[in-house]
């Protein structure tokens, strides 16, 4: 499995075009997928906008250390994923290196969801959830903590199905199943890791930063 | 042999660069949340967490050597959020 033809799928009767379309196709699915996020931060806009002292009390009640660390966890993986992505497309036989890169991503992505799941159940033992016995007694604070439960949750399914795809890329690569050397499947799936990577990156400083200076 | 050597070298040297201001500009936005300036340190959040998005989108994303078409189709998401962003709130904060 050496040449591109190993690669190539229908439609296409060129490999250089069946990667552009791929690369294009991914790019038309992340704007999709940005004014999917889009709408959720307007709607956070617009309720913090109405309840500016809420939403600093409730950005208060989050971990900060969870919050900041995740984040670190996550732009590290972008470095990995961009590593396997680079070391594929050009050209050297740096097999080894993609195998490593495609690992430590996948890694970073399950120490990120684990690292979540303790910081949902603190909030559940704080009762941050949203409800009769919610924690916090502005009725604003209700409102972030809703679509902090949903906004991070819509997060960690996408950063879950990432995690998918990267793993499969790494068994498939290591079996020797699929060519490596400028393989589209991998640069498509290096491009929606790094948007989900920036969602969070957006996400963090509206929900763990508030109210912090006051 | 050496050129795979320099190949990974050269590729690390350049994404550990934007890796190490990426952290760095999440530990000054950490910082700065604790400095009490009003709106201004809810302004330099999200401005920093803009400058992150553009590193990833520029340099891990590749867009700075993408072709023309690629770059269209990645900023027209953003084109869309700013048009939904600005007709809404041009509402919502003269009200």
């Amino acid at each position: 499995m050496s040449d591109e033809s190993a690669l190539l799928r229908e439609p296409w009767v060129d490999f250089d075009r069946q990667r552009e379309a791929a690369k294009f196709g991914i790019w038309v699915f992340l704007g999709s997928e940005t004014l999917f996020f889009g709408a959720l931060l307007l709607t956070y806009t617009i309720c913090r906008v109405e309840h500016p002292e809420a939403f600093a009390a409730a950005g208060r009640e989050t971990n900060i250390w969870y919050g900041t660390i995740n984040t670190a966890i996550l732009l590290t993986s972008s470095l990995f994923m961009a590593m396997a992505s680079q070391a594929a497309e050009s050209g050297a036989r740096l097999r080894r290196l993609v195998l490593g890169c495609l690992l430590i991503t996948a890694m970073l992505g399950l120490a990120f969801v684990i690292l979540k799941g303790f910081e949902y159940k603190e909030d559940i033992d704080k009762h941050l959830v949203p409800g009769a016995s919610f924690a916090l007694p502005q009725a604003g604070a209700q409102l972030f903590y809703g679509l902090y439960w949903l906004v991070t949750g819509v997060h960690a399914i996408h950063l879950s199905i990432g995690m998918v795809l990267v793993s499969r890329l790494f068994w498939m690569f290591y079996q020797r199943k699929l060519r490596i050397r400028e393989n589209p499947e991998l640069e498509v799936t290096a491009l929606y890791w790094h948007l989900v990577d920036i969602v969070w990156i957006i996400l963090y400083p509206l929900i763990y930063l508030p109210g912090r200076a006051s | 042999m050496t050129l795979r050597r320099a190949t990974a070298a050269h590729l690390w040297r350049k994404n550990i660069v934007i890796w190490a201001a990426l952290l760095a500009l999440l530990l000054l936005s950490l910082g700065l949340a604790y400095v009490p300036m009003g709106r201004l340190t809810t302004a330099a959040g999200i401005i920093i967490a803009a400058v992150k998005s553009t590193l990833v989108l520029l340099l891990f994303m590749e867009l700075v050597t993408s072709k023309s078409l690629v770059r269209l189709a990645a900023i027209s998401g953003l084109v869309f959020v700013i048009a939904m962003f600005t007709l809404t709130l041009s509402d919502v904060l003269t009200r």
